[in-house]
């Protein structure tokens, strides 16, 4: 009997069930950010504006517009506000229209 | 356009009559290749993440192949155009050549956060996103996208999975 | 109306046409005639040679003769009479393609024509000749002509060297055909071929067999046996197209005829170890013909070694022919010598036919080299078409003439068993098995012969620019048709060819041969068996399928055009394409041992790769029998040359002393 079939046997199955049943270690990935509006001041705005190196936000007065399609899961806006920016934990990002991915942030009424 | 619109309504999906009939020929197109999709990975100049992301998925893992998806290096054989990278300028007509030489019905994928527009600008050297210069229809956000979510991506292409981007608000504390 | 008269008929019209073409001080409407007579005496010929197999050997025609040649006897018999069909054949494709308009035309001078058409005559001579004298005078007359023939610009050195190793050989061939001949007639005391036959048992073993190896080798220089194949090479890319045609379609089957004379007419009864031998150089001839072929990017070359590839065929089925006699197996020995014929039918009309067509591409396209040529069936559509009937001849694929012989000769050879002897038995499978390997060679070969040239994009400005303007399709359509004829025709063909083995063997296949009017048995019912016929039309039947497939199955919408996929290159050169020489590369590297190829790589500086400028890379393969064979040979001559040389001195006195120790020598001898 070769190794690896004994070894595969063993083992039992490994493929995924996904997209059948959630796969667990979609908990791990990466991924864009979550806000919390309530503690999205107009500088912490401004900062994460600056931070961000890959132009993922943009602030429109009383709104930041976040691309969640630009982000890249750096973790530099997290870094600068974790009370502002937490994991989002979100994986299944894919959309058919471009605009269905950049997302509208209220800012904190000051 | 958004195929799941129809279990609940986001806030900024508003469709039209004519939004609706392009939604569905795109789901008759996507019926077409419900079994059987032949993918043509496409690198416009990325890091190579992404491929290797896209590499994990024919690992016994992830294993495209039980969900029907398929790899060919040929366009010609190809239904599904899975785009990496910012578009450099010298790749331009390569990629135009690559996506004409596929035969129609075909859908083009655009995946990783350089492709989507992100991480680099347009300059010189790149157009800095796939946008311009190829039809895409769907994007994939990632840095890279992992497997999952280029399997979600793939599935929601052949109209086999419901589309969530619309419905997330990126908001903690609340409605997802 | 015998078939010796039409030959005598055909004669005169070619000697018409030799007389017709001299006043063309300047070429004009002049060559029409002499080529139109050409083509009639062709036909008459052919009309002979089909008369000659299908009757009884005729009798011996003295028509008087000189006293210094002897007299002239002729005679033509049913196995002349095979190659009589295919001079006519040859005869009407060259005469119809000679005459040429067009811009690039190159008219054939007056000396050629003349030489052509008494080569004509020599070789319809050689067929009819009945005695020793008359064959060994029209034998070199031939000879000496083609050497005309190929040394049509005499000043250009390429052109005289090949003309040379041509005669150089065929001289040499002569001296041994002479000596062959010589010891027959000494041994059985006539100089009459069926005299020589019927008193052939009388003469002793050794004599005989000295006799046929002499004769084999002899022969064997001219029909392009290895190592005595040489000059073909040499001479056919030198030579005009028709040239080269006419050597390849006629001139190699004549010394096929000279092997058969000698193997099937003068001395068939033999050891087994004749036919065994035969058979075994033959094979080799056929194997290396085609590994040499594949080496080749001058189109006349690579159809010159595989002419060699072929006469190793047919020799291969005449030596399997023999053994087979030698175990008393006469249906096999009468069916392998008829398969052999058909083979030298049909080699002699797709060979000629491929010549041809490599004349008018060296015409329309400036060039014969194959890597820079390509996208021929486009610019020359006709040619395309008759190319590859000739292509598909000579590869021997169904449903064409070359299939249906060399397929006899396989079923002939396969049946080896029946000579019940183990040891005959595997040296024959041995041979089918090399003749195997050929014939899967050969469709490597001509894939890329077809290929390269006439397939994909042209490579150069000639190739683009060609044009089929003012090029003779005439002929080599002809020869086209001639193949398909002799392909769907089979069961035909192989009534008069069997008709012809019983007169010249006394074995009668045709009860065995075709039982159901359409199905080839070879020799044994208890075999196998098949029908050319039913191919052909089952393999058109089932062409059919895919067709009906595509009507039933195509997308009904509108299609687009669009360009050829090609990686996404920005531009993409047509040089870039599959070259003759990367197509050939697998095999040249697996049979590296013979042909021991001197590379030799230069670069332009010492940078590293990527940045040294040019790099000239040569690989040449090296001559194997020139270099260990010839070479040795003509030292020797030279060296004993210079040994005898001091017996030249010139002084008269010297000549005389010579001249008076003859004379005692004679005296004592006499007196002794």
């Amino acid at each position: 009997m070769p190794q690896w079939f004994v070894r595969g046997l063993r083992r039992g199955l490994v493929t995924t069930r996904y997209p059948a049943r959630p796969d667990p270690l979609a908990a791990l990935l990466p991924g864009p950010p979550s806000f919390r509006p309530d503690a999205l001041t107009r500088q912490v705005a401004d900062d994460l504006v600056q931070i961000c190196p890959s132009r993922a936000f943009v602030r429109a007065g009383d709104e930041l517009i976040f691309d969640a399609g630009a982000c890249t899961a750096c973790g530099r806006c997290r870094e600068r506000a974790p009370e502002a920016v937490t994991l989002s934990g979100e994986f299944e990002l894919a959309a058919t229209d471009r605009a269905a991915l950049v997302k509208r942030i209220p800012l904190r009424d000051e | 356009m958004n195929p799941g619109a129809m279990d609940a309504a986001a806030p900024d999906a508003a469709p039209s009559s004519i939004e609706e009939t392009a939604d569905v020929l795109r789901r008759r197109v996507a019926r077409q290749f419900g079994r059987s999709l032949h993918i043509r990975t496409l690198d416009t100049g990325s890091c190579a993440a992404c491929e290797q992301e896209i590499r994990l998925l024919a690992a016994p893992h992830y294993d495209l192949h039980r969900l029907g998806f398929f790899f060919t290096p040929a366009p010609r054989h190809a239904d599904l155009l899975l785009v990496t990278g910012p578009m450099l300028r010298a790749f331009a007509s390569a990629a135009r050549k690559t996506y004409e030489a596929m035969p129609s019905p075909k859908l083009v994928v655009a995946t990783g956060a350089c492709a989507l527009g992100g991480v680099y600008q347009p300059d010189e050297f790149s157009y800095g996103s796939v946008a311009g210069q190829l039809p895409v229809d769907v994007w994939i956000p990632g840095c890279p996208p992992s497997p999952l979510a280029l399997l979600q991506g793939l599935m929601v292409a052949v109209d086999r999975m419901a589309e969530r981007a619309w419905h997330l608000t990126f908001l903690s504390g609340g409605a997802q | 109306m015998t078939a010796l008269l039409l030959f005598a008929v055909a004669a005169a019209a070619w000697l018409a046409a030799a007389i017709c073409a001299l006043p063309l001080a300047k070429p004009g409407r002049g060559i029409w005639v002499s080529c139109g007579l050409s083509a009639v005496g062709g036909v008459i010929a052919l009309a002979g040679g089909i008369l000659a197999l299908l009757s009884a050997d005729s009798r011996v025609v003295s028509p008087g003769g000189s006293v210094v040649v002897g007299s002239l006897q002729l005679q033509v018999t049913s196995l002349s009479g095979v190659f009589a069909t295919l001079v006519g054949v040859v005869a009407i494709a060259i005469g119809l393609y000679l005459p040429r308009s067009g811009r690039n035309a190159v008219i054939a001078s007056p000396a050629y024509l003349c030489a052509f058409n008494l080569a004509l005559i020599a070789s319809i001579t050689v067929l009819s000749a009945a005695g020793v004298p008359t064959f060994l005078v029209a034998w070199e007359s031939m000879a000496l002509l083609c050497y005309l023939l190929i040394l049509h610009r005499p000043r250009s050195i390429q052109v005289a060297g090949g003309a040379f190793w041509f005669l150089a050989l065929s001289e040499a061939g002569f001296v041994l055909i002479v000596a062959a001949f010589v010891i027959l007639a000494a041994k059985t005391g006539s100089l009459e071929f069926s005299v020589i036959a019927a008193r052939a048992h009388l003469v002793s073993a050794s004599w005989r067999n000295t006799a046929y190896l002499m004769a084999l080798a002899g022969f064997g220089f001219k029909a392009g046996l290895v190592p005595l194949h040489v000059w073909l090479p040499e001479a056919h890319p030198v030579a005009p197209a028709d040239g080269s045609a006419f050597l390849s379609g006629l001139i190699v089957k004549l010394g096929i005829y000279g092997i058969a004379l000698f193997a099937f007419r003068l001395l068939p009864e033999g050891a087994a170890w004749r036919g065994i031998l035969t058979m075994g150089i033959g094979a080799v001839t056929a194997a290396i013909g085609i590994l040499y072929a594949m080496a080749e990017r001058d189109i006349k070359r690579f159809l010159a070694y595989s002419t060699i590839e072929n006469v190793g065929i047919i020799v291969t089925a005449f030596g399997a022919a023999m053994t087979f006699l030698a175990y008393g197996q006469r249906a096999l020995w009468a069916f392998l010598l008829l398969a052999g014929l058909y083979h030298v039918l049909n080699h002699g009309c797709y060979k000629t036919l491929l010549f041809l067509e490599a004349g008018v591409t060296e015409h329309a396209a400036g060039t014969r080299d194959m890597d820079r040529l390509g996208g021929l069936a486009r610019a020359l559509p006709r040619s395309g078409v008759i190319a590859f009937i000739g292509t598909l001849g000579i590869a021997a694929l169904p449903p064409l003439n070359g299939f249906v012989s060399e397929w006899l000769i396989f079923q002939g050879l396969f049946q080896g068993f029946r000579t019940h002897s183990d040891l005959v038995a595997i040296l024959i499978v041995v041979a089918a098995a090399t003749l195997g390997l050929t014939g899967g060679l050969a469709i490597y070969a001509f894939v890329r012969g077809y290929g390269i040239p006439y397939l994909g994009m042209p490579r150069t400005e000639g190739a683009a620019q060609a044009t089929e303007r003012g090029q003779p399709i005439a002929g080599p359509g002809f020869l086209a048709v001639a193949c398909v004829a002799l392909a769907v025709g089979a069961p035909v063909v192989l009534v008069g060819l069997s008709r012809a083995i019983r007169t010249a063997t006394g074995v009668s296949l045709r009860p065995i041969l075709l039982p159901g009017k359409l199905t080839v048995i070879p020799a044994h019912t208890n075999f196998s068996g098949f029908s050319p016929t039913y191919l052909t039309v089952f393999l058109l039947a089932v062409l059919v399928v895919p067709v009906l497939i595509y009507v039933a199955g195509r997308p009904r919408g509108d299609s687009v055009v669009v360009p050829v996929w090609d990686g996404g290159m920005l531009a993409f050169k047509p040089r870039m394409q599959y070259s003759a020489m990367t197509f050939s590369a697998p095999t040249r590297v697996s049979f590296d041992a013979l042909y021991r190829p001197a590379v030799s790589v230069r670069r332009a500086s010492d940078d590293p790769a990527g940045r040294s400028g040019p790099v000239h890379y040569e690989s040449q393969a090296t001559p194997v029998f020139e270099k260990y064979l010839y070479r040795p040979v003509v030292r020797a001559v030279e060296w004993l040359a210079d040994v005898v040389r001091p017996l030249q001195s010139g002084d008269v006195n010297l000549y005389l002393l010579y001249v008076f120790l003859a004379v005692l020598v004679a005296y004592l001898v006499a007196a002794l």
